[in-house]
């Protein structure tokens, strides 16, 4: 797989919030795939054996993310912590319906993570739509192994998205991490507001070009 | 612009707000419709899910506070384990009996009532949803068969994504699950398909201009 490249180092130029970690240090288990199976087994485990150290590794490398992803949405530290934390709760109780054949780790809970965001912002208490509904999520089509098809067709995911042009990659970024409209995107990194459009554009397109080349 | 490729650009921001969270509920009801009428749309949307799941790798973490696994451990200990919380496990059927993709449906309990509708004129009648504390206006329209609806303009942004039958205006032919964007100010004049009823689900956004009513992404291209 390939490495992590500078251009991935999306310092988003427009505040001082958690940036992207691009480095793959010691300990650090984001890049290769076989860890991120590891991730998917450890979910796997907590869902049928209700594995405490299973959930405590998960904890470990989720929670922080969670939270990370709540405050550059513009959550307040303390709400991102509480948000955070529901969301792991979440992820325990649920452990039983996870498949990986359909989603993930990664994939889950970010989903979890992003309707309990929702929820919160909403305060409705409607419940939302997750991953295992199927009128929301599909079933994919039946292969061989499906876990294994997953987990390529995110490797293909990744793929499209490293070979975007930075400037476009910063927006796909932005449109998932950033609370912001287009406007204050392009008050905050000065460029015209007709180029942040264009870019999010490009993006937008050559993500979904890449991603329907490789299935051929 | 191509018009092939505006409707790629509007779906593709559609599917990333809705990935992302940013999107107010009648428009995730929009896209949670068209993807039931949509299999291309529905495999792309799980795509940018797992691009989210994607990114959550890559950002950098953030210590949580002292004690935070501890009071999760608790907390989970506090309920009894064999009590999962799946009150939102929805059920297998996509279908309502109205023949409505499931999302819509389930939003819509009273629409087989002749009482809800309202007669716009002939060959046209409206059903107005109503969503709490969301000022965007939410409707369904039938239009019979070669029905042509007055040309009209729309004062804020709106987005018909057709359920039944199909549409043409000046913008293009529209068939089930496909989505028009109508931006505001813009006149148009949708006839019906000649072979059958045209069901439509509209979204506008309505008078007041907020901040971002029709979501994040989706607004780089119309704001």
């Amino acid at each position: 797989m390939e490495n992590s490249s500078d251009r991935w180092k999306i310092d988003l130029e427009f505040d001082d919030r958690p940036s992207f970690n691009q480095t793959m240090g010691t300990g650090n288990i984001d890049e290769s795939y076989s860890s991120r199976s590891e991730l998917d087994e450890l979910l796997v485990r907590v869902g049928r054996e209700r594995d405490k150290a299973a959930f405590s590794a998960l904890f470990s490398y989720f929670a922080p993310r969670l939270k990370s992803f709540l405050l550059r949405l513009g959550t307040d530290m303390q709400t991102a912590e509480e948000l955070a934390q529901e969301a792991m709760i979440m992820v325990w109780r649920r452990a039983e319906t996870f498949d990986p054949a359909q989603a993930g780790a990664s994939t889950w809970i970010f989903t979890i993570a992003r309707n309990k965001r929702i929820d919160r912002l909403r305060r409705d208490g409607r419940p939302l739509p997750d991953m295992t509904d199927p009128a929301i999520m599909p079933e994919q089509p039946e292969t061989g192994d499906q876990a294994v098809s997953r987990r390529e067709d995110e490797d293909k995911i990744k793929a499209a998205l490293k070979k975007l042009p930075e400037e476009q990659a910063k927006m796909i970024f932005a449109a998932y991490y950033e609370e912001k409209s287009h406007r204050e995107i392009a008050e905050d990194s000065g460029l015209p507001l007709g180029t942040v459009k264009s870019r999010i554009r490009l993006a937008l397109s050559r993500l979904r070009r890449q991603i329907d080349e490789d299935e051929r | 612009m191509n018009e092939q490729h505006m409707t790629y650009e509007l779906i593709d921001a559609l599917l990333l707000d809705y990935a992302a969270g940013s999107l107010t509920r009648p428009l995730e009801i929009l896209v949670e419709t068209h993807i039931a009428l949509n299999a291309k749309s529905a495999k792309q949307l799980r795509q940018l899910m797992q691009l989210g799941g994607i990114l959550l790798e890559e950002i950098e973490p953030v210590s949580l506070s002292e004690g935070a696994f501890d009071a999760v451990m608790a907390a989970i200990e506090a309920t009894p384990s064999d009590l999962n919380d799946n009150r939102d496990m929805a059920s297998e059927t996509t279908e309502s009996e109205f023949g409505l993709p499931r999302p819509l449906a389930d939003y819509i309990p009273d629409l087989d009532c002749k009482k809800s509708w309202r007669r716009l004129g002939r060959g046209l009648s409206q059903y107005r949803i109503l969503f709490d504390d969301v000022d965007i206006e939410a409707n369904i329209y039938r239009i019979a068969p070669g029905v042509s609806v007055p040309v009209h303009s729309h004062e804020g942004t709106e987005l018909t994504l057709v359920l039944a039958g199909g549409f043409s205006d000046e913008t293009g032919s529209f068939g089930p699950g496909d989505i028009a964007i109508q931006e505001s100010g813009a006149t148009h004049q949708p006839v019906a398909d000649d072979d059958g009823e045209c069901i439509v689900f509209a979204i506008n956004e309505g008078q007041i201009k907020l901040a971002n009513p029709i979501g994040r992404v989706l607004s780089y291209l119309v704001g």
